[in-house]
């Protein structure tokens, strides 16, 4: 069963088209990863999932509900852009948050929540006293006190470092395990590599990925060779059939088109150098985000309009 | 519902548990009472310098009488007995001295006498002139021709109390003089110039059996300041309890507090949360003043002149009042991106809630009479207005704070319903601000 479904939604500010007939269904239980260049649609999608934002077109189910209300009790929301109450003690805030759904038992769940997020000692503390990282770990138990069955995290991971990341990780793992569904956003393609069972992209408001890590990779095929040279004497350039080089430094990722035989390619940087690693693989969601969103594509995009323009 | 009171329950407790609300609502009174209690506090604070005058008397008749008034004065007049029943000197001593012209003319005896004020020999002069006391003829004074004056000098002119005992001693004695020239007995005058007082009564009544009762005596202080009182009470709570709305709701939006909460809560009743929040504490205000204001005016003896009856109105009121003003006040709040801007589109909103100041005077002398009716059923004036209507005696009819009171929520209807919609498209929007018609579209378009 879908706990989410989009039916062609269409969002609009002035003539600006936000979200451009979107369809997307999402499946309980599972976790939904959101991704797609800043300013894409993604944050004006997640609203119109909260009902923050009501679509110019189309419909939306939440839940199973096409319900009017701009919240949902059994929802918990973690917006982008993040604020809370500064002279209000943390507890008092959870407490807030935990009333507004409906949850009035939720010493309980706190307690557990901030004993996890090594909190317990700032409960009775002000908001305005804690770090940036915690006031974030709180506003993200703010989001998940009342056990929604469905969370929606808006970039969850941004601005923490690696030991808070790994426990908010965890954490959004759990909440699929007691079996949530968990939609989140995010910039960083490992973690959305990692963690989704599903990966959505939109750009310039229209879809242009939706499925698993595996059908999303199958599209593009094993047109990747990743590469490591020792005593490298020569340019990559010269290689057949090699399309795009990506140099990470001490490694290099080449794009090759679908006719290219690898062997040729081996061969020809064995010339090139001593090879230390080759390896054929399929594109990595960094890589495929970067095809889709990337200066590349933004050129031949604008080509094709400017063609366009000239025909017409 | 349950939401809405969550909210507003928040926002009751953020604003009454600051130290900020205990210090506003001790300091208001002190503020407008400050006044009043400077000047008992100050009362003793006055210069006790002698103030010397030099009297230049053309009539040649006059000065005695100036000088023995002066002595009369300082013996009489300028000691207060204290407590401990000794003498305790409360005003300066006026010091008069006679001025011999000696030939100089009247240019060089100003300049002379001027020229002791300035090196503080004296603190002024005055000139009684030669005609004084001869009675104003209109034949040899017509209109634009000098007129016959005592010239006062000075280098001090915010000092009444000498300009004004010399005004009166010297008329005094002017006025003695001319009646004996006429040969009327002053005393003849002064005894038939006494006035009857005027007492002001409210109308006769019949009680329950039928007997006529006696109309009750108007205490003029207590049925101005109890109206008057009442409608500032509102003024003020409305300034300081709904007011505050604006820099909430800015707060919320830019520190992205805003969002949290739309993700929990849909808009409307965020506000009405807000709104709900703001009535209690407005209440809560005047709950303290209003027992306050009872306890003191019942200390002072005038408990039956306390507005008891309308303190239920009092409640509806400011309870309507704070719900019209407070989703302005919201609607600017979630429009603009600083304070600074919410000055410009404040402007008219405080120019609305003073209005009733505006026009008090007019209502309070008439506040039966069409214009009072009118303007106390303008709905932006009517919690004030008809409020202080009905706190003049007789009151008002029945049916006119009932108008009111109808015309008042339809109108607050209208304002909450607006401010919904403008607090809903506001509220997530960053960057500039909302121009005044652009809050117009989004109220009417939503």
């Amino acid at each position: 069963m879908n706990v989410i479904e989009l039916h062609n939604i269409t969002k609009t500010f002035g003539k600006h088209v936000a979200v451009d007939d979107l369809s997307l269904a999402v499946p309980r239980g599972s976790i939904y990863g959101f991704i797609g260049p800043n300013g894409s649609g993604k944050t004006t999608t997640l609203r119109m999932i909260m009902r923050i934002y009501f679509p110019d077109r189309g419909a939306i189910r939440v839940l199973g509900e096409e319900s009017h209300g701009a919240a949902h009790d059994r929802i918990g929301y973690l917006p982008e852009e993040r604020g809370l109450y500064k002279k209000m003690k943390v507890r008092e805030i959870l407490r807030f948050y935990a009333e507004l759904k409906g949850r009035r038992d939720f010493y309980q769940a706190a307690d557990a929540w901030l004993e996890r997020l090594s909190l317990t000692e700032w409960a009775n503390k002000k908001v305005e006293t804690l770090s940036k990282g915690m006031a974030q770990k709180v506003q993200f138990i703010s989001a998940v006190i009342a056990d929604p069955e469905l969370v929606i995290l808006d970039e969850p991971f941004s601005g923490l470092d690696p030991v808070n990341m790994e426990v908010l990780r965890e954490c959004v793992l759990d909440l699929r395990k007691k079996g949530s569904t968990v939609i989140f956003s995010t910039h960083d393609m490992a973690v959305a590599e990692r963690m989704c069972d599903f990966i959505f992209m939109i750009y310039q408001g229209r879809k242009v990925l939706d499925g698993t890590l595996d059908s999303i990779q199958n599209q593009y095929g094993q047109d990747t060779i990743r590469v490591r040279l020792a005593e490298r004497d020569g340019d990559l350039t010269v290689l057949p059939g090699v399309e795009k080089i990506t140099d990470f430094g001490t490694l290099q990722e080449l794009r090759i088109t679908p006719e290219t035989d690898t062997q040729d390619v081996l061969e020809s940087l064995m010339r090139l150098g001593r090879v230390t690693h080759f390896e054929l693989a399929r594109p990595s969601l960094q890589d495929i985000f970067i095809r889709i969103a990337g200066p590349e594509a933004e050129k031949a995009a604008a080509l094709s309009r400017k063609l366009e323009a000239a025909h017409a | 519902m349950r939401k809405m009171l969550v909210v507003a329950v928040r926002e009751y407790q953020a604003a009454v548990r600051t130290k900020a609300f205990i210090v506003s609502l001790v300091a208001m009174p002190i503020l407008m009472g400050g006044g009043i209690i400077a000047q008992v506090l100050l009362k003793d604070k006055v210069d006790l310098t002698d103030r010397k005058i030099a009297v230049v008397d053309h009539t040649g008749v006059l000065y005695d009488a100036v000088a023995a008034a002066a002595k009369k004065r300082d013996a009489e007049r300028i000691f207060e007995a204290t407590a401990s029943g000794e003498k305790k000197q409360v005003q300066p001593r006026f010091v008069v001295e006679e001025v011999d012209t000696a030939g100089r003319n009247e240019d060089q005896l100003g300049f002379d006498l001027s020229e002791q004020v300035r090196k503080g020999g004296l603190f002024a002069f005055a000139i009684i002139p030669v005609n004084a006391l001869e009675p104003p003829n209109k034949e040899t004074e017509p209109s634009g021709a000098v007129k016959t004056v005592i010239d006062y000098h000075t280098n001090t002119p915010t000092y009444f109390d000498l300009p004004r005992w010399l005004d009166s001693v010297v008329n005094g004695e002017v006025r003695r003089v001319r009646l004996e020239k006429a040969g009327v007995n002053p005393q003849v005058v002064a005894t038939a110039s006494t006035p009857v007082p005027l007492e002001t009564w409210g109308l006769v009544k019949k009680d329950a059996s039928g007997k006529i009762t006696k109309a009750q005596e108007t205490n003029r202080a207590a049925s101005f300041v109890a109206p008057a009182g009442l409608m500032m009470l509102m003024l003020m709570v409305v300034m300081v309890g709904a007011s505050p709305l604006v820099q909430i709701v800015l707060e919320e939006k830019m520190q992205r507090i805003a969002e949290v909460l739309l993700g929990s809560i849909p808009p409307f009743q965020l506000m009405m949360g807000k709104l709900l929040g703001t009535v209690g504490v407005s209440l809560t205000i005047s709950t303290v003043y209003l027992v306050g204001g009872f306890a003191a005016v019942s200390y002072a003896g005038f408990a039956p002149y306390f507005p008891t009856h309308l303190l239920w109105w009092f409640m509806v009121y400011q309870a309507l009042a704070v719900l019209m003003y407070g989703s302005v006040f919201i609607s600017v709040g979630a429009a603009v991106s600083d304070l600074k801007e919410s000055q410009s589109l404040l402007t008219p909103v405080m120019v609305l809630i003073m209005a009733p100041v505006f026009v008090w005077g007019n209502v309070m002398q008439a506040p039966t009479a069409t214009f009072a009716v009118v303007c106390s059923l303008f709905p932006p004036a009517t919690p004030m207005l008809m409020l202080l209507r009905q706190a003049i005696p007789p009151g008002v009819p029945a049916w006119q704070p009932a108008l009111g009171i109808v015309l008042v929520l339809l109108t607050t209807t209208l304002f909450v319903f607006a401010a919904g919609r403008v607090f809903r498209v506001g509220i997530l929007m960053q960057g500039k601000g909302a121009k005044f018609g652009e809050m117009l579209r989004w109220a009417i378009r939503g």
